[in-house]
């Protein structure tokens, strides 16, 4: 098998430039923008909390769509054909806060500390944190992150999660709320792991977000498909999740994402028993700052101008963390396009 | 030369768009891999097959549309007279009529850096090895090995002649 080639556009290191870049999150946007910045001539360093380099393609999406060796060959190729270096289990962070995936770094630099260090800087953190749903009883003992869940099976099955975090999933009723791609490969993998699952979303098949062709395979493999229903809390025992209470919805007027609005019908409630319950409704980027240095929207993405640059002079910002969460496609998108910016800021063509 | 295939895999693609984004970014804006999504919303990533008996090539009253080399059916644009006959005996609508070289244009294998030495982009970086590019037995046996490790359900092996068709004709998405 061979390697991702991020650095598709060349097939060697041109002659050095000597401008020195530092990516930070060795993800789909940071690795390929690194691939293009190394064509250019530049210098690059890739800080990473995560123990190797690959971000949610490596450690979160499920083995049987991206194959691991196809992202750990071409990662591989960027340290040892184009000398990117690799500064692993390293969380760079302006601030304080805790995001999944952090128990893995053992040394922390400030965003601040590299902007002095480098010609610049890009940003390509992702998006490390889940939404928050906020009815009764979402802390209960049982209820499980989609992120947490995605990333203990495969670190698992990478070497780096112990066996006893990955929960014992075979014979439980695990039920999933949302119809997104997470959602979609959280099913997939409990399904693997024997569990009973159960899919409740609010709108129909049609309006779900990973769209019924994935869904159908689900159903053929077994997993059940609760459509216009919607969360009203979680029913507990002695502290621990025993049921869900789902209220039943209808459709009504398009909403802003053109998607037909999910309105619920009072009265309607009703309870399934499970053993686990996932909220995959979405996930939040996690840039390296919180609150100051760099400007943020109310979604806490990063800020950026047509340049793809931050507030902050010199330091820009590329995929999800910048975007919001979107496929691999977009962030390796936005990552050249970042990446272009870059190299003509760095030349004084921008 | 051995004549080289430019093979999606359907089974393992995971609609993620790579494809298009580096095609469209070495194309100036101009992809020649594009997503289609079906009504089920699966995504569906469509670009020229370099078909074996290419209608296209029938069709050109200029003889602009030729095989190179690798195997890949390509315009000269200089001969064409953007009369859209090859548009019209396309099964799957690849070439499209570019306003800025005023000819017809569509996917070449990457012809440009293919005198580089480089593989086509969309291959290169496709993350779930689903694009593969090669002579038919290696494209094969990628294929044939991917699906049996990843996919267990479609854990079927292609034969040749399967191959062959799906590249070529008779062309089956779902």
């Amino acid at each position: 098998m061979k390697g991702m080639k991020f650095s598709f556009l060349c097939k060697k290191k041109p002659q050095p430039t000597g401008k020195r870049i530092a990516i930070v999150g060795a993800g789909p946007a940071g690795l390929t923008a690194a691939g293009y910045l190394v064509c250019k001539g530049h210098d690059v360093d890739i800080y990473d909390k995560m123990p190797e380099p690959g971000g949610l393609m490596l450690f979160v999406i499920p083995e049987f769509r991206i194959p691991v060796e196809r992202i750990r060959f071409g990662a591989k190729e960027l340290e040892e054909e184009f000398e990117v270096t690799y500064y692993p289990r390293t969380k760079v962070m302006e601030g304080e806060r805790e995001d999944e995936g952090d128990e893995f770094y053992e040394r922390k630099i400030r965003l601040s500390e590299l902007k002095e260090k480098y010609d610049a800087v890009l940003i390509a953190t992702g998006i490390w944190n889940v939404r928050k749903i906020g009815i009764p009883g979402d802390d209960l003992e049982g209820i499980l992150s989609p992120l947490e869940l995605l990333f203990w099976i495969k670190g698992h099955k990478l070497g780096y999660v112990p066996e006893e975090k990955v929960p014992d999933l075979a014979g439980k009723k695990v039920g999933i709320i949302g119809a997104g791609l997470t959602a979609v490969d959280v099913a997939f993998e409990c399904n693997r792991l024997g569990a009973d699952v159960e899919i409740f979303y609010r709108r129909t098949i049609r309006e779900a977000p990973a769209g019924a062709y994935e869904i159908n395979i689900l159903r053929n493999r077994g997993v059940k498909w609760f459509e216009l229903v919607t969360p009203k809390s979680v029913i507990g025992e002695n502290g621990r999740v025993k049921a869900i209470e789902l209220l039943r919805t209808r459709l009504g007027e398009p909403d802003a994402t053109g998607r037909r609005r999910p309105i619920p019908i009072p009265g309607s409630e009703f309870q399934v028993p499970v053993d686990y319950l996932v909220f995959a409704i979405g996930m939040v980027s996690t840039p390296p700052v919180n609150g100051t240095y760099l400007a943020t929207d109310r979604r806490g993405r990063l800020v950026v101008d047509e340049r793809h640059m931050t507030s902050v002079e010199g330091i820009f910002a590329a995929g999800d963390v910048a975007n919001g969460p979107t496929k691999v496609g977009r962030a390796i998108k936005d990552g050249l396009y970042t990446a272009v910016s870059i190299d003509k800021w760095l030349r004084g063509e921008l | 030369m051995e004549r080289k295939y430019l093979y999606v895999d359907y089974l393992t693609c995971i609609g993620c768009e790579t494809c298009q984004t580096v095609c469209d970014f070495i194309h100036n804006g101009n992809p020649y891999i594009r997503i289609y999504v079906t009504e089920n919303k699966q995504y569906v990533p469509i670009n020229c097959k370099h078909c074996d008996d290419a209608p296209c090539i029938k069709v050109c009253p200029t003889h602009a549309i030729y095989r190179d080399e690798d195997g890949a059916v390509r315009i000269a644009e200089n001969k064409c007279i953007g009369c859209l006959a090859c548009l019209q005996v396309c099964p799957y609508g690849v070439p499209f009529y570019s306003l800025k070289v005023k000819a017809i244009t569509k996917c070449d294998m990457c012809a440009e850096r293919r005198e580089e030495g480089l593989e086509p982009a969309c291959a290169e970086m496709c993350p779930a090895e689903a694009i593969q590019y090669g002579p038919l037995e290696m494209v094969l046996e990628l294929v044939n090995e991917r699906r049996a490790k990843n996919i267990p359900e479609h854990q079927r092996e292609l034969t040749e002649e399967e191959l062959r068709k799906s590249i070529s004709s008779g062309y089956k998405v779902f």
